[in-house]
């Protein structure tokens, strides 16, 4: 029975999760890594969405936007709309507390994964909510469907344009980006495959309450010729000659390999999921090999990946439990750190990595857990919105608390962590290893309260690694 | 250790600062010289009336086309004969006067976006309208031409596309001092503080240390090189004027920073858009006479050149609520003191070819002035940096 040691364990957490619990840890220590990486997929087994309770907007899912102006007026609906669409920040912050609060962790993580693959954008409630639990719903399932259901989202057939994809003029912006930044990356098709795909993916709309349509007089049922095949293809036909590339499988598992291992990729590693994913374009299947292969646990894959600004603030969340007071606060922390949820910066996503980090990215994250756990003063302002009138566009900092409004449970920490020697709370906080001289830092800090020293761990660079 | 004598300790190391031997070479890489020439780049950030702020007062079309919003003949300052400016931009009229002004009519893209986000990204990227690039045009000059932070600025506390590199970046403040506080938390400080040469080598994390550094070093440099001096003159006491009084402080003070980005926001006016406009447009040109008078006093007005742009133009024709919606071809403006091409570069819009959605085209490419800018003005390769070649205007 091949056991894992601590640091092997809280690896495949940072990487599969957020970082993990040490009361959790010591439970599952004296498991199998077999029966360790049983648990972490059955754990994500339940598929719970995320829902807003939307119910003062029924009516915009249920009527057309026509319908409703006649309804109610030209004024009142854009109030109606309007309001609806600021739920998009309720969305965000239920996402933010679902991932410190869920046990599923994997598919959490999963699902920001894909989020930034199957990037979108859409300000309807209803679809963008239902986009996200699409990706909730697939994040271990099957590729293929995954691609389908994509492609069927109304949110996905506004932000590239599939809506206006027509018979008689087609346009391609949804069936370009499939296949550039969705399944096979640039280069890997040519522009004649892009122009017969979007033949086949015209009229693929939908109705208001988000479901798929095929407007039949809108499609093409002609014959279309596509990666050397002839045939009246539909959509799913164009998806399934794609998923038979083994440039597909390659592209998505570089992206995963990047994500979950290591961000430079190791050639040989990435045949070798490849040939797992192209099998069945299993997505559990893959995950489950990758964590399972003796090379995840390489030292060279540990404490190499720069996090993200939501790992970053979900694993201090990890370690001390804290609830925000005011929801609005993430706003301001996500556009601080440069990536808002829900809020892509274009349809490629975020670069991740080293791209995460500036000059003041750096400062700002180094100083994280002085705001969240030790109300360090906010004393920088986030940017105004491409709609703000001049004065929105400048007035936050006179209207924002000048702290986090936070409340730390440090009596569950203390409990937790309060006994542990300092250099196993280091060896617990900090993945990455230590730059020398920080380390000589470290050794020579009287250090007489872990809560004092796990603020300190955080603040380090080495803090911003997993 | 308690947090107050971690506190202690840190201030007891502030008295025995040492500079690390590195830290010191990295404030070297600047020191070779590139000139003096200054760019200031301002983003009219939401989409500004291009129409309306440049009018064409004698086109049958700009009037039929917006029967509310059109600005009258005997409402607006008569520039040339078929061209005048709104009346808020009076103090614009007297750098026009001077010979600072060249107008560039009609820049734009080919498949033009109208949203905020894809088009900003475009012209902060200088990328085309199917590319999607993670550098900007700023970030890429930097990487290739100073490296450190500092030489380009961004007036704002987070760093836009525009100045980011793949591993060199520009730095964003709007406020030195603060800057300068951040790098001296506890934390931040005793790090670096403890910071020798040895091991900087190392992926990720050599990245980060490296950033750090170069955060502090630059953010020391801003704020000890600009404290020095402080603006005389009096600005529109609003956070743009802010911004261009920082900016004059940056460029009197002969910090070497090479180049500059502020956006100014408000200009998507969907709704009401005569008045709000008018006071952007006065809060804007109000402050720039300032700023260009108080570079000029300092001479240094001589080495700056300003682009003012604004991601995309509106709609020709006005909407039903008082306002515009989002266009394509919108003017540049460009302010120096040594001008080829003083007062209008181009012809003006041509209101009776517009495209499908009844939005000016463009007759420039915006990227053939960042070329120009790029060659004629500082000086390096606009090829390397823009990744392809443009042909090159003759404003400057």
């Amino acid at each position: 029975m091949l056991k894992m040691n601590q640091r092997h364990i809280q690896h495949l957490y940072w990487r599969a999760g957020f970082g993990i619990d040490i009361n959790f840890l010591k439970k599952i220590q004296s498991n199998s890594r077999l029966q360790i990486i049983e648990e972490l997929f059955s754990d994500s087994e339940k598929i719970i969405p995320l829902q807003l309770n939307l119910s003062e907007f029924t009516s915009i899912k249920n009527k057309s936007a026509n319908a409703l102006k006649k309804e109610m007026g030209e004024q009142a609906f854009q109030k109606l709309r309007q309001r609806s669409q600021k739920k998009l920040r309720d969305l965000n912050h239920a996402w933010i507390e679902r991932l410190s609060e869920s046990d599923g962790v994997l598919r959490e993580k999963m699902t920001l994964f894909w989020a930034n693959i199957f990037v979108c954008r859409d300000n309807h409630i209803f679809h963008i909510q239902q986009y996200h639990n699409t990706l909730r719903e697939n994040a271990l399932g099957n590729f293929r469907n995954f691609v389908k259901s994509i492609a069927r989202e109304a949110s996905m057939s506004k932000y590239l344009n599939n809506k206006q994809n027509r018979k008689k003029s087609p346009n391609e912006n949804f069936a370009r980006e499939l296949m550039e930044l969705f399944t096979l990356g640039i280069g890997n098709y040519s522009e004649e495959d892009i122009k017969e795909s979007a033949r086949a993916f015209t009229g693929w709309s939908f109705n208001n309450k988000g479901g798929f349509l095929l407007k039949k007089h809108q499609h093409d049922f002609d014959e279309k010729k596509f990666f050397g095949k002839k045939g009246n293809f539909n959509g799913d036909d164009i998806i399934d000659i794609i998923l038979e590339q083994k440039q597909c499988a390659r592209f998505i598992c570089d992206k995963i390999y990047k994500y979950f291992v290591n961000p430079i990729v190791d050639k040989n590693r990435l045949e070798e999921i490849t040939s797992i994913f192209y099998k069945d374009y299993d997505i559990k299947n893959v995950m489950t090999y990758i964590f399972s292969a003796a090379w995840f646990y390489d030292d060279q894959n540990i404490g190499v990946k720069i996090k993200s600004p939501i790992e970053l603030l979900v694993g201090i969340r990890t370690i001390v439990p804290v609830r925000f007071e005011e929801k609005k606060q993430f706003n301001y922390l996500q556009k601080m750190m440069g990536q808002v949820l829900l809020y892509p910066p274009n349809v490629s996503g975020w670069k991740g990595d080293k791209s995460w980090i500036n000059s003041n990215t750096l400062m700002f994250r180094m100083k994280l857990a002085s705001l969240i756990l030790n109300n360090a003063i906010i004393n920088l302002e986030e940017k105004g919105a491409f709609e703000d009138s001049f004065d929105t566009y400048y007035k936050n900092v006179k209207k924002r608390n000048r702290y986090l409004k936070t409340s730390k449970r440090w009596d569950v920490f203390l409990k937790k962590y309060g006994n542990l020697h300092p250099r196993q709370l280091r060896d617990f906080i900090v993945m990455s290893k230590l730059d020398f001289d920080t380390e000589t830092l470290l050794d020579g800090l009287e250090i007489k309260s872990n809560k004092d020293f796990c603020i300190q761990l955080m603040s380090i660079p080495e803090y911003q690694i997993c | 250790m308690k947090r107050r004598n971690f506190l202690k300790q840190s201030t007891l190391a502030s008295s025995l600062f040492f500079v690390p031997n590195f830290v010191k070479a990295f404030e070297q890489v600047a020191k070779k010289s590139l000139g003096y020439k200054k760019l200031v780049i301002i983003q009219l950030s939401g989409g500004n009336d291009g129409l309306n702020t440049v009018i064409p007062y004698t086109n049958d079309l700009y009037y039929s086309n917006r029967p509310e919003l059109s600005i009258k003949k005997n409402k607006l300052i008569k520039v040339t004969n078929e061209l005048g400016f709104h009346t808020s931009l009076a103090p614009l009229k007297n750098l026009y006067d001077q010979g600072y002004l060249s107008i560039i009519n009609n820049v734009g893209y080919p498949n033009p976006s109208r949203s905020h986000f894809r088009s900003s990204d475009i012209w902060q990227t200088a990328s085309g309208a199917n590319e999607y690039l993670d550098t900007g045009w700023l970030g890429r000059y930097i990487e290739q031409y100073g490296k450190i932070p500092y030489m380009g600025i961004e007036l704002d506390d987070t760093l836009s596309l525009i100045m980011k590199g793949k591993n060199s970046n520009g730095i964003a403040t709007k406020n030195p001092r603060t800057l300068f506080q951040n790098t001296q938390t506890p934390y931040f400080k005793k790090i670096i503080n403890h910071q020798s040469d040895s091991h900087l080598s190392e992926h990720n994390l050599g990245y980060l240390y490296k950033t750090m550094i170069e955060a502090k070093s630059s953010a020391k440099y801003i704020y000890e090189t600009s404290k020095i001096y402080k603006s005389e003159f009096t600005y529109p006491k609003n956070p743009f004027g802010k911004q261009l009084k920082t900016t004059a402080e940056f460029i009197n003070s002969n910090l070497e920073s090479k180049v500059y980005y502020a956006s100014m926001g408000g200009f998507d006016t969907h709704a009401n858009q005569a008045n709000r406009q008018s006071n952007l447009l006065k809060t804007f040109s109000t402050a720039m006479e300032v700023f260009v008078n108080d570079l000029k006093q300092h001479n240094t007005f001589k080495d700056t050149l300003i682009l003012t742009f604004s991601e995309f133009g509106r709609r020709v024709q006005q909407n039903g609520a008082g306002g515009t919606d989002h266009g394509a071809a919108n003017n540049v403006f460009v302010i120096g003191e040594d001008l080829k091409t003083k007062g209008f570069y181009n012809a003006a819009p041509n209101l009776s070819k517009l495209d499908k959605n009844g939005d000016l085209i463009h007759t420039v490419d915006f990227r053939s002035i960042y070329a120009t800018v790029l060659d004629q003005w500082l000086q390096v390769d606009d090829v390397s940096i823009l990744n392809k070649s443009f042909s090159k205007l003759d404003f400057i």
